[in-house]
């Protein structure tokens, strides 16, 4: 097990007290960072004690110490999951030789954008959700977002440590670059269009945890397969985290949709007394999870092929000798593609249809999480069920970028799309209903109307805990 | 190459319930008989997404299930893994079927 310093000022367990020259030059990020933190973290939050987990170390447990604590004084730190002795590449070209601990020269470019596009979604959420405190639905809830975006933050440290340790100048630029773009903005906007979007309700926030999280989850998952060795390791130790990410948002989701389910039960309009129609939580469904399927990539890709030729991005659980073909040359994926009025049938070479794997991984998850909400909606005696867009509605990347879809995945022109839309996706008037709903609730124990609350509060405390101590 | 994978779950609701514990024991339990990994590895989960009934531990290739595993339940669990026992039929069946099927759905890549 390696060694965590916690008294350093950069708490780590990668030795950066022997390493002067990369200790000076984060301990001159740092600052920046916090600069960051407090001008487009959560406003006007820095100074209440929030009831805070805080990764103190990579073993069992090591990463669940709770503790009130000010979220600028939060101990970001850098932490990679231990080494396995003697690993070897398992994937693409260089399959059977010895992982890289350094960059190999012809691969810095592609790792280095490999990294700093991922880097770039971590302020980039931090950012969207800023104002969310404020309309929090309750201290539990406050708390929970609180947890995502210091972890978050904590992500953006974890990939500025590998920009730093192994691009050189190049890095060291970028690690600046990522403090400096900002969600949303026309001149210097986040890199992702996922992550421009403004987070501006609860719901979005927790379609936000549960559905682009959740690509997080599985681009973490690729890379965490990574031939170089830093990167695999610092991304399965930020696997861990983000599971909590992803729980936020499912629960979060499914307990809007139990309070919803549980008042027309008992007779009640959802409307009336401030609570969201399961109608409107299926367009945002809609919305944010053909956004996070964009994410994914184009399903037929020369990038995600040399990617995984190389070795550093590999399937989802590669290392665990799940795949027949692990040089992935001798199949080939089918895909169904639009092609004027009709659909035609594809085969793509299995290694430029990486991301539409990963993708199939995604949407795979992401059915399991609608068939849970739906097992609610039947247990309550509700007729409505949630649907999972198909993979080809509202795509602006990839194969199904240039056609028309419905939900379901019916090809139709655009004119019958856009008389569906505001059946498909939020309408200004569901937006404006949806801010409506946010009030903020700081009273311990209790709940805004439009939430039910969670069976139990985190790190078993009880529903009635300070989760939040203001100032 | 090993023949089995099993899989300790540690999302959310696991973790929670002592899924990070019930790993370290399972791990031990396995490397005192097989400590090349020849028959069996263990491996962490991000989530299967059967949260109501955790700890979740799954066993691949042979598809078994296993929910509400506590750290007494391991030695069994291990022996069916490593010596002659039969699954433990009373950890099984509690997980909802599509969960279930998304989790052998994302292992049994045809590629």
């Amino acid at each position: 097990m390696s060694q965590v310093d916690l008294e350093a000022r950069i708490p780590n367990n990668v030795g950066l007290r022997e390493d002067k020259r990369l200790l000076r030059a984060l301990e001159k990020w740092q600052p920046a960072f916090i600069d960051w933190w407090k001008d487009t973290g959560p406003s006007d939050f820095n100074a209440d004690q929030i009831y805070l987990r805080t990764a103190i170390g990579v073993g069992k447990g090591g990463w669940a110490h709770f503790d009130y604590v000010k979220m600028p004084d939060y101990r970001w730190g850098i932490f990679l999951a231990d080494p396995v002795v003697d690993r070897k590449i398992h994937f693409g070209d260089h399959i059977g030789e010895s992982i890289w601990n350094d960059v190999p020269g012809e691969m810095r470019n592609r790792l280095r954008r490999l990294i700093v596009t991922q880097g770039d979604t971590e302020p980039a959420s931090v950012e969207q959700q800023r104002l969310l405190g404020h309309t929090a639905p309750s201290l539990y809830d406050m708390r929970s977002l609180f947890q995502v975006n210091a972890e978050e933050g904590r992500h953006l440290w974890a990939m500025v440590y590998l920009l730093h340790s192994y691009f050189g100048a190049d890095g060291r630029d970028e690690a600046d670059a990522l403090l400096e773009r900002r969600s949303g903005d026309e001149d210097s906007p986040r890199i992702l269009e996922a992550f421009n979007k403004p987070i501006t309700t609860w719901l979005d926030f927790f379609c936000f945890t549960t559905f682009t999280d959740r690509d997080g989850k599985y681009q973490l998952a690729a890379l965490a397969e990574s031939s170089f060795d830093p990167l695999a390791r610092t991304t399965q130790f930020m696997l861990t985290e983000e599971a909590y990410h992803m729980q936020t948002g499912e629960n979060g989701v499914g307990r809007i949709i139990h309070r919803c389910a549980e008042l027309m039960h008992a007779g009640e309009d959802p409307r009336k007394v401030g609570a969201i129609p399961l109608d409107i939580v299926q367009r945002y469904i809609n919305e944010w999870a053909s956004a996070s399927m964009d994410l994914f990539g184009g399903e037929d890709s020369t990038n995600a092929a040399e990617s995984f030729a190389s070795g550093l991005k590999g399937r989802y659980r590669e290392g665990d000798g799940i795949y027949k073909d692990p040089k992935a040359l001798e199949h080939s994926y089918k895909a169904e593609v639009p092609e004027g009025d009709h659909m035609v049938e594809k085969e793509i070479p299995l290694r430029r249809a990486m991301n539409a794997l990963l993708l199939d991984s995604y949407v795979a998850d992401c059915q399991r999480i609608v068939s849970r909400w739906n097992r609610d909606l039947e247990r309550q005696q509700i007729d409505f069920r949630i649907v999972l867009p198909s993979k080809r509605f509202n795509r602006h990347q990839g194969i199904y970028s240039s056609a028309c879809f419905t939900p379901q995945g019916e090809l139709v022109d655009a004119e019958a799309w856009n008389s569906q839309r505001e059946v498909w996706l939020p309408s200004q008037a569901d937006r404006d209903y949806v801010e409506s709903c946010m009030v903020a609730v700081r009273e311990p124990g209790k709940f805004a109307n439009w939430i039910s609350p969670p069976p139990r509060g985190v790190n078993d405390q009880p529903l009635d805990f300070e989760f939040v101590k203001f100032h | 190459m090993s023949q089995k994978l099993v899989y300790v779950c540690e999302g959310g609701d696991c973790t929670e319930r002592g899924s990070g514990d019930l790993f370290e024991k399972m791990r031990e339990l396995l490397l005192a008989r097989d400590p090349e990994e020849a028959q069996v590895r263990v491996r962490r989960y991000p989530c299967f997404g059967g949260c109501e009934v955790a700890i979740n531990v799954t066993v691949y290739p042979d598809k078994i299930f296993y929910s509400q595993v506590t750290p007494e339940d391991l030695p069994e669990i291990v022996e069916n893994l490593l010596g002659d026992a039969a699954p433990v039929e009373r950890l099984t069946g509690a997980v909802q079927p599509d969960v279930e099927e998304m989790v052998w759905m994302l292992l049994d890549s045809p590629y």
